[in-house]
C-alpha cells in the first residue's frame, strides 16, 4: 500500500494549467525525487502536497487520509526550503524548538528533542547563533533539523541544495541521505540537477510540462529513457532521428534512437570509418565530437592511460553495442 | 592636498555659507538665549520659570498628549493599511499610494479649513453623527478635535515609511511556520510583528517628532489659541502682547529636547529588542 | 512577490485599502464641494452648485499677488538650492566620500528643528541689524532653502549611486574630457531624472510651507498660505475654492513633471 498517492490532481494558474491530471504513489520510508526542468511543475506539485499552494481537483492521500481539505498546519508535514526561511529573531535553537512549541511540547521534553535533532546535524555548538552569523550550509542544517524535529510523517526538500556552492552541496547531500534512512522518513525531493537525483533517489519522476513523463529508479531513467525528452534531459545521450540512425547502423531504422555516449568504443585498429573532430577533458572522462558516415556523435571515453587521448583530425574505428540502443518516441 | 582639492573644498563655501545662516545660526541662538533671562545674566531662570508654571506645564502636557494619540492611532491606521496596500493588484496600489502622495501636500492651513467645513460645529458629519444620535456634539477645537485632525495627516507619512518596511518580511517565513503549526495570529506574534519591530519603532518615532513641531495646522485651526509648545513659543515672539525671545528660546529647547528625548529611548530600545544585522 | 490572495483575504484587502482611500479622500472631496456649493451652512448637504466662488477667486488681485509670489519664492528657493547643491554633492562623492556621513547628519538638522524653533533665532539674528531680511522674501528664500536640502540632497545622492559616479567620470576623463567637461556632459544630463523628482518633492512641499511665510514675513510679503489663513474670516467657500485652486495647481504641475520625466527617459 502506499504511504503517499496522488490521484488526478489539477493545478491552474489564472486560466494556464500548470499540470492537468497528475498520478503519482510513494511507499513508506522511500526517497522519491521529482526531477525536470523550470517550469515543470515540480515545485509547484511540491507546494499543493505541503498545503501551501491551493489544488483545483483531486485528491493527496497521505497515510490513507485526503489532506487536500487539511491546512498547511495540519498535515504533520516537514519541509525545507531553497531559501532556508530562517526566522530571523530567533536563535537556531529558538527555529528548532518553533514547531514543538506550537504543538505545545513542554519545555523539558522540546529542549531534549532539539539537542538530538542538532546533534544529528552536527550543529550543537551552533545553538545560540542567530541565521546572520551562520553560513549557507549551516543554515539548510538548521532548516532541515527544524522540520526534522516535529517528527513529521512526509518530509518535503525544495531544492534545497541550489543557493549552496558544489563542495557544500555534495557534503548535504549524503548527510540528507544518511539522515533519511536512519529515520525512516518518507521523502519527496525537488532539483533541476539530474546528478542529484541520480545520486540520492530511490525513484525518480521525470516531470516535463506538468506530466510525470517516467518514473523509475536511477539506473531505469538514465539506461531507458521513454521519450526523446527524457533522453535529452538524462546523461548525454546522442539522438539521432530515423534517417540518420540507419544511416550511422547501416541498417533500418524505425524509429529515434538514443545512445549514451559511454556506450560507443573508439580504437585504432578494425576499419577507420569515423574522424574524431574536436574533444574536451572533463576530468575523468575525454569526451569527443566523432563523425562516421556523415554523422556527429558524442563518444565518451574514460581517461586512464595517455593513449586514451586521441589528436583531432585522428582517423578511428567505431563500435557500437546494439544492446545499449534505446528507441525512443 | 591638491589645488584640485583646495578648489573643490572652495566650491562648499557658497553652501556653507547658506546653511550656516539659515539653520545653524538660529539654532545656535536659541540655544544660547535660552539660558539667558532678561536681565541679561546666565542661568536657568527661565526654565525654572517654565516648569513652575501651570500654563507653560499644559502646553508641554497638550503637546506630548497630542502627539502621542495621533502617532499611535496614525501608525496603526498606517500598519493595517500598507500591509493591504501590498497585497492588493498593482492598479488599485499604485492609484491609491499616489493619492496618499498627493494628500500629504494638503496639510497644514488647507487641511484645517477643511475639517472645519466637515466637523466644526456646523460640519458635514457633525451634523450627520448628530442626526444618527451617534454624539451630541463635537467640539473639533479641543484636544480630541486636534487628536483626530493630526492622526490624519500622520497616516500618508506613516505609509509611505512602512511600507517598504514590509519588504523585510519574506513570505517562506510565512510558510514555513504554517507547517510548523502556526496559525496567522502566531506567525505576527512571534515572528511578523518582531522582525517589524525596528521599523515601527523608527516610524512611530518620525511621527511623533512631525506632530510635535507641527505648527501651522493648530494655528489654522484655532487661531493660534490652543496651548501647545509650538503656539506658545510663536507667540513670544510675533505676537502681539508680551514679546521674550528668551523664554521663547528655553519653551524651544524644551521642545527639540522632547524630540531628542524621544529619539534617545527609539535608540536604546533598538538596542534591547532583536534587530536583524544585515 | 506577493500572489493573488484567495477570496475572503483578497476581499478584506480590498476594504481595508478602499477605506484608506476614502479616509484621505473625505476632507478633500468635502472642500471641494463646499467650492462649488452656492451655499451650505448647518445642512448635510449644499443647497445649490455654483462656479461663482472660482471666478471672484482668479478675478481677486489680491489673490493672483499672493499666488504669483509664492511661486517666485519657491522658484528662487529651488533655483538657489540647485546652485548650492549640485556642487555639494558632486564634491562630497567625487573628492571627499568619507564627509557623506556628516552631510547625513547635517541635513537631519532642519526635519529635527522645527521651524518655530528656528525662527525664534531668525527673527532676532535678521530682524534689524546689517542683515536685516524679516520681512522681505529673502529670508524666505534662504530658509526654504534649508527646507528643500534634505529632499534634494537625498534623491540626487541616491541617483548619484546609482550612475556609479566614480566610474563615469574616471571613463570620460580617460577619453580626454576635464574634470569640469566631464560633470557638465556626462554626470548632470544623468542626474536629471533625480534632480526632477527632487525638485517636484520640494517644490510641493515649499509651496505649501506656511510657518516660515507667516512668522518671518507675515503679510508683508504674501504668499499663497499665508493668504489663505487672511481669508479665513472671508466665505468659506471663497477659502475652499482658494484650496481646491491650490491643490488643483500642484497637482497638475506634478502630472505634467512625471510626464515629462518619463517620457524622456525612454
Amino acid at each position: 500500500m502506499s504511504f503517499v498517492s496522488v490521484e488526478h490532481l489539477q493545478k491552474s494558474y489564472s486560466g494556464t494549467p500548470v499540470f492537468s491530471d497528475i498520478n503519482c504513489s510513494i511507499a513508506k520510508g522511500e526517497f522519491v525525487t521529482l526531477l525536470g526542468p523550470s517550469g515543470c511543475g515540480k515545485s509547484t506539485l511540491l507546494r499543493c502536497i505541503a498545503g501551501l499552494t491551493p489544488v483545483d481537483g483531486g485528491k493527496i492521500l497521505l497515510d490513507g487520509q485526503d489532506i487536500v481539505p487539511l491546512s498547511p498546519q495540519k498535515r504533520g508535514i516537514g519541509m525545507v526550503f531553497q531559501s532556508y526561511a530562517l526566522f530571523p529573531n530567533m536563535t537556531v535553537e529558538q527555529n528548532v524548538a518553533f514547531g514543538l512549541r506550537m504543538q505545545k511540547v513542554n519545555t523539558d521534553d522540546s529542549h531534549k528533542r532539539v539537542a538530538e535533532v542538532l546533534h544529528l546535524v552536527e550543529l550543537n555548538d551552533f545553538a545560540k547563533r542567530y541565521p546572520h552569523q551562520l553560513s549557507g550550509g549551516q543554515c539548510q542544517r538548521v532548516a532541515l533539523a527544524r522540520s526534522l524535529v516535529t517528527r513529521p510523517r512526509l518530509l518535503l526538500l525544495d531544492e534545497p541544495l541550489s543557493a549552496l556552492d558544489a563542495r557544500i552541496r555534495k557534503h548535504l547531500r549524503e548527510q540528507i541521505r544518511t539522515i533519511q534512512r536512519e529515520l525512516g522518513l518518507t521523502t519527496i525531493f525537488v532539483t533541476h540537477d539530474q546528478e542529484e537525483a541520480l545520486v540520492m533517489s530511490d525513484r525518480i519522476f521525470l516531470m516535463n510540462k506538468g506530466h510525470i513523463v517516467q518514473s523509475g529508479n536511477a539506473q531505469t531513467l538514465y539506461a531507458a529513457p521513454a521519450d526523446a525528452f527524457a533522453a535529452g534531459f538524462i546523461g548525454n545521450y546522442n539522438l539521432l532521428d530515423a534517417e540518420t540512425a540507419s544511416r550511422l547502423l547501416q541498417r533500418p531504422v524505425s524509429s529515434r534512437i538514443a545512445i549514451r555516449p559511454e556506450t560507443l568504443g573508439l580504437s585504432l585498429q578494425g576499419e577507420p570509418d569515423g574522424v574524431i573532430l574536436s574533444h574536451s577533458l572533463l576530468g575523468n572522462v575525454i569526451r569527443y565530437r566523432v563523425e562516421v558516415r556523415g554523422v556527429q556523435v558524442i563518444v565518451d571515453v574514460l581517461n586512464r592511460a595517455p593513449g586514451d587521448l586521441y589528436p583531432d583530425g585522428q582517423r578511428v574505428a567505431l563500435s557500437i553495442d546494439s544492446s545499449t540502443l534505446c528507441e525512443v518516441a | 592636498m591638491s589645488r584640485g582639492k583646495w578648489l573643490a573644498l572652495l566650491c562648499l563655501v557658497p553652501f556653507a555659507v547658506f546653511f550656516i545662516v539659515f539653520q545653524i545660526a538660529p539654532l545656535v541662538w536659541v540655544l544660547i538665549h535660552s539660558v539667558q533671562s532678561e536681565e541679561g545674566g546666565w542661568g536657568l531662570a527661565n526654565f525654572i520659570k517654565i516648569f513652575n508654571s501651570k500654563f507653560y506645564l499644559q502646553a508641554i502636557q497638550h503637546s506630548l498628549e497630542i502627539s502621542f494619540w495621533s502617532s499611535l492611532f496614525g501608525i496603526v491606521i498606517a500598519i493595517l493599511g500598507s500591509y493591504s496596500l501590498r497585497k492588493v493588484d498593482s492598479r488599485l496600489r499604485n492609484f491609491v499610494n499616489a493619492f496618499a502622495n498627493m494628500t500629504s501636500n494638503f496639510s497644514g492651513v488647507p487641511l484645517a479649513f477643511a475639517f472645519i467645513i466637515l466637523l466644526g460645529f456646523n460640519g458635514s458629519i457633525t451634523i450627520m453623527l448628530k442626526q444618527a444620535g451617534i454624539i451630541e456634539d463635537f467640539n473639533l477645537y479641543s484636544k480630541t478635535g486636534l487628536i483626530i485632525l493630526y492622526t490624519y495627516f500622520q497616516i500618508p507619512l506613516g505609509v509611505l515609511l512602512l511600507y517598504p518596511a514590509f519588504d523585510a518580511l519574506r513570505e517562506d517565513w510565512r510558510e514555513s511556520a504554517s507547517l510548523l503549526g502556526a496559525n496567522s495570529w502566531q506567525f505576527w506574534r512571534h515572528i511578523g510583528l518582531p522582525v517589524l519591530t525596528p521599523a515601527l519603532l523608527g516610524t512611530f518615532v518620525i511621527l511623533l517628532a512631525n506632530a510635535l513641531g507641527a505648527y501651522a495646522t493648530v494655528y489654522a485651526l484655532t487661531t493660534g489659541n490652543f496651548n501647545v509648545l509650538p503656539i506658545r513659543i510663536a507667540a513670544m515672539v510675533s505676537g502681539d502682547i508680551s514679546l521674550d525671545p528668551n523664554m521663547a528660546s528655553a519653551l524651544a529647547v524644551i521642545l527639540v529636547g522632547l524630540m531628542t528625548l524621544v529619539t534617545l529611548v527609539h535608540q536604546w530600545l533598538l538596542k534591547r529588542s532583536y534587530h536583524v544585522a544585515r | 512577490m506577493s500572489r493573488a490572495e484567495t477570496g475572503s483575504a483578497s476581499v478584506y484587502h480590498r476594504s481595508v485599502v478602499w477605506l484608506l482611500f476614502l479616509i484621505l479622500l473625505l476632507p478633500l472631496l468635502g472642500t471641494l464641494v463646499y467650492s462649488i456649493a452656492s451655499s451650505w451652512s448647518a445642512t448635510i448637504l449644499p443647497s445649490g452648485f455654483t462656479f461663482k466662488w472660482y471666478i471672484q477667486l482668479w478675478s481677486d488681485p489680491r489673490f493672483l499677488a499672493a499666488f504669483g509670489q509664492s511661486l517666485l519664492v519657491c522658484v528662487a528657493a529651488l533655483v538657489l538650492s540647485v546652485v548650492l547643491i549640485l556642487p555639494l554633492l558632486f564634491v562630497v562623492h567625487y573628492h571627499f566620500p568619507r564627509l557623506d556621513a556628516l552631510m547625513n547628519i547635517l541635513i537631519l538638522l532642519p526635519f529635527a528643528v522645527p521651524p518655530v524653533v528656528s525662527s525664534v533665532g531668525l527673527l532676532q539674528l535678521y530682524g534689524s541689524g546689517p542683515l536685516r531680511m524679516v520681512g522681505t522674501p529673502w529670508i524666505l528664500i534662504g530658509c526654504y532653502f534649508t527646507v528643500a536640502l534634505p529632499f534634494m540632497y537625498r534623491a540626487i545622492t541616491n541617483n548619484l549611486q546609482a550612475i556609479n559616479l566614480r566610474d563615469l567620470m574616471d571613463a570620460a576623463q580617460l577619453l580626454g574630457a576635464s574634470t569640469w567637461q566631464a560633470a557638465f556632459l556626462v554626470v548632470l544630463p544623468n542626474l536629471r531624472k533625480g534632480l526632477m523628482v527632487a525638485l517636484l518633492l520640494s517644490f510641493s512641499f515649499l509651496f505649501g510651507e506656511f510657518v516660515f511665510a507667516n512668522i518671518l514675513v507675515g503679510t508683508r510679503y504674501e504668499t499663497l498660505q499665508v493668504f489663505l489663513n487672511n481669508m479665513r474670516n472671508s466665505s468659506g467657500h471663497f477659502t475652499s475654492a482658494l484650496v481646491i485652486s491650490y491643490f488643483l495647481f500642484v497637482l497638475v504641475l506634478t502630472w505634467v513633471a512625471t510626464f515629462l520625466n518619463k517620457d524622456k527617459s525612454q
